[in-house]
């Protein structure tokens, strides 16, 4: 027997769904959802849940994350209710359940908790610069053990544990029987969902969107992969230089349009921005522009004296290791491809 | 040249010639007053009067609307001017009200015509019927409706093509294509606001698809499909003369909802559903009749029995609101929903679906009024100064407010706020 939390609903306030109170219950949001199927019906089921505290049933759910917000719902809600806002936001709350570790909540509900561990963060690297006596060899190379380390370090204490949380909450602790074999035939599904991104061409006149996304994502990875293991930094192969050009580009123009978008909220996906969502999307611009810079500066020969280029770029890249990809919205790229598994897993 | 504009003395001004107004302009005749009623389209009779049976009590609403509108048109102290259009009311001071009228003309000698269709008959022009909800066509030289009243032809000239067809067959010759629209300056000592409603157009919601898929029609349509003057003297779908036999009724389209303009409830909707529904099920015994909605709102006298009789005759009721309505290649469609008693979403298919169409304030009125402020309320109504105690009472003293200008209303209220405004108006009359 589940009762009635009220709180719930002002917990959820603060991960930006306001308006949800409001449904009556009608469906429209369900029924002009391109996504929604007879056995995954949504958002009003999450709707419902949401208003009457079913905190259990809603961690259970994979529903939020099979959601990829075109705002249909939202457009043509007959009570204004935002009820893509408040996938969006169950989303939030789910990650902050997820994280073993409690932060994320904490980061998602407080701006200035936010911004505090960004500050102490660039203060670290400043620090950390200071005392190598701001010996750019030293810290570049310290720099480039540093994304190593934390790329290892996330996974390992921080997202792995979590996953394994988002597996409990919604396979083990509902009982939901799935044999091995199950889990090895649907790995397909996994893959297919974390590089593609594919559910979200269902959504109607998405295809941009979709596009713009996946070029994001690849161009993400190929970054990463550019400045980690390729070390394009330190590279002295014209093929890693020109790539690390071309894909840092590529998310400086696909960000910038993301954040226009948010600036100009011409979209409902737009309309909503939480303290989160700006973060996201400003330092993953801030990445491919001073990421593009840095390598500039280095074949220009001039970052011997714009030292402070590279710390800024330091910078960005801890707060974004350390606070936005463990405890902010990176996650939902391993969420959202875990649930398309977890999703496959219980189908009959 | 137009003339000097012919002026004109009554004690009552009524706007609006539907059965609010008509009701009003009765009431005051009767107590001795000298009322003129203004009306824009060719008939009275409102919306009332092209309805097919009224809820809860199924009776024909034609055989009950005619007899009252003959005893206005009758009665010797109303006036009636048909097809014009107020222009302005100026409030001078207390009792003391001008309104300017233009009539437009006919192009009918109303007095000579015997109402004996042979123009419509010569006519070569066919448009579509705004009488019968452009379910079929009328000519351009016409009887508005078979119960119009004044049951005089006109000639629609925008349409026509002035060939003279009419002139030449027109047994006592009273087509006359020289008139000109005439002004009136009206003096009166009160006025009452009656100015009705408009139909929410579905037009404005493409996930409805109404006017692109050929078989959603609104209830309106479906009124006159069901009336006993109906335009095919059966139920089809009019796209291909199908006999329909699986309806389904969306309601709450173009009401409760914020993201379609109109927020609140319309009133009508759920019993008028269930009356066309009740109909449908004599009318064509076979046929399965779906009514998806959200709530309902059976309120009034006799309506939750009558919603009960409406599910014992076998009417199913589906909660869940329409989301998206597609067509088929035969013309059928496809509904999409979500069922709210399983939380499932579901598609269902229908032959016919009927588009529950809600009221919209009409706030015409509210730009009649030259030198005092006729208020509106926040949804664009009429604004009543004192809704519970004095419901006629609009915020201009001495002007009255009667049936669905004030909000939705179903006949019977229609009619007692009629009463109240034709009161209040004697009162001030005698003040």
């Amino acid at each position: 027997m589940s009762r009635i939390n009220p709180k719930f609903g002002k917990e959820l306030k603060k991960y930006g769904a306001t308006e949800f109170g409001s449904c009556y219950n009608c469906g429209t949001c369900t029924a002009v959802c391109s996504l929604s199927t007879g056995e995954d019906s949504f958002p009003r089921s999450m709707v419902r849940l949401s208003e009457t505290g079913n905190e259990e049933e809603i961690a259970a759910s994979l529903k939020p994350w099979l959601c990829y917000y075109c705002g249909e719902c939202s457009t043509n809600c007959p009570q204004t209710a935002n009820p893509g806002e408040l996938m969006m936001s169950l989303r939030r709350w789910l990650m902050a359940k997820y994280d073993w570790t409690g932060l994320s909540g904490y980061l998602y509900k407080s701006l200035t908790a936010t911004i505090i561990a960004m500050v102490l963060v660039a203060i670290g690297v400043v620090v950390f610069a200071a005392y190598e006596k701001f010996d750019m060899e030293v810290i570049m190379h310290s720099g480039h053990m540093f994304e190593m380390l934390a790329i290892a370090g996330v996974f390992a204490v921080i997202l792995i544990p979590n996953i394994a949380r988002m597996w409990y909450f919604t396979i083990i602790k509902p009982g939901k029987n799935v044999s091995f074999m199950k889990y090895i035939k649907s790995l397909g599904e996994f893959l297919i969902h974390m590089f593609t991104q594919k559910r979200a061409l269902g959504c109607d006149d998405n295809q941009k969107r979709w596009f713009e996304h996946f070029i994001l994502v690849i161009g993400y990875l190929t970054l990463l992969f550019t400045t980690v293991f390729l070390d394009w930094f330190g590279s002295e192969s014209i093929f890693v230089i020109v790539l690390g050009y071309v894909v840092s580009a590529v998310i400086f123009v696909v960000t910038f349009d993301f954040v226009l978008g948010r600036v100009k909220k011409n979209k409902e996906v737009s309309k909503h921005s939480q303290p989160s969502d700006w973060f996201f999307v400003i330092w993953l611009l801030l990445m491919g522009v001073t990421a593009f810079a840095v390598r500039l500066f280095i074949d220009l020969d001039i970052l011997e004296n714009n030292k402070w280029l590279y710390l800024f770029h330091l910078a960005v890249l801890a707060q974004w290791a350390l606070i936005i990809v463990p405890f902010g919205k990176w996650t939902h790229f391993l969420y959202r491809s875990f649930a398309m598994y977890f999703a496959k897993l219980t189908v009959v | 040249m137009q003339k000097e504009p012919t002026t004109l003395s009554f004690d009552a001004l009524v706007i609006g010639g539907g059965i609010a107004g008509g009701e009003a302009a009765l009431n005051l005749a009767s107590n001795g007053y000298k009322v003129i009623i203004i009306e824009k389209r060719l008939s009275l009779g409102g919306k009332m009067i092209m309805l097919s049976k009224v809820f809860p009590t199924l009776d024909c609403s034609a055989c009950i609307t005619t007899p009252k509108v003959s005893e206005i048109s009758r009665h010797p102290n109303i006036t009636i001017f048909t097809e014009s259009d107020l222009t302005s009311v100026e409030k001078r001071g207390e009792h003391d009200f001008v309104a300017k009228v233009t009539r437009r003309p006919r192009y009918v000698v109303a007095e000579d015509c015997t109402a004996c269709q042979l123009c419509e008959e010569a006519c070569p022009v066919i448009v579509k019927d705004q009488f019968q909800y452009n379910l079929v066509g009328r000519k351009a030289a016409y009887i508005p409706f078979s119960i119009a009243s004044p049951k005089v032809a006109a000639i629609d000239i925008e349409n026509c093509t002035l060939c003279g067809a009419c002139e030449k067959v027109c047994p006592p010759g009273c087509i006359d294509f020289t008139q000109e629209p005439r002004d009136y300056v009206i003096t009166a000592k009160t006025a009452i606001v009656a100015t009705g409603f408009k139909l929410y157009d579905p037009s404005n919601v493409p996930r409805y698809n109404y006017g692109e898929a050929k078989n959603v029609i609104t209830s309106m349509q479906m009124e006159r499909l069901l009336a006993p003057t109906r335009p095919f003297h059966t139920i089809l779908r009019s796209s291909d003369g199908k006999v329909p036999d699986k309806i389904a009724y969306v309601l709450c389209a173009g009401s409760r909802d914020d993201s379609l303009g109109n927020p609140i409830c319309s009133q009508i909707c759920c019993m008028y559903s269930i009356k066309q529904a009740q109909l449908l099920m004599g009318a064509l015994p076979m046929a399965d009749i779906t009514i998806y909605y959200i709530d309902i709102r059976a309120y009034g006298k006799g309506y939750e029995e009558f919603y009960e009789q409406a599910a014992g005759m076998g009417v199913r009721f589906v909660k869940g609101k329409i989301g998206r309505i597609s067509e088929k290649e035969n013309g059928n469609l496809t509904l999409r929903y979500e069922d709210l008693a399983s939380g499932k979403l579901k598609e269902a298919d229908h032959d016919l679906v009927v588009l529950s169409v809600g009221v919209k304030p009409n706030s015409e009125p509210a730009g009649l009024f030259t030198t005092h402020k006729l208020e509106l309320d926040s949804l664009q109504f009429v604004k009543q100064s004192d809704p519970l105690l004095s419901p006629a009472k609009t915020t201009i003293e001495g002007v009255f407010v009667a049936g669905t200008a004030t909000g939705p209303k179903d006949i019977p209220d229609s009619i007692l706020s009629a009463g109240s405004a034709s009161t209040e108006a004697i009162c001030y009359l005698n003040q």
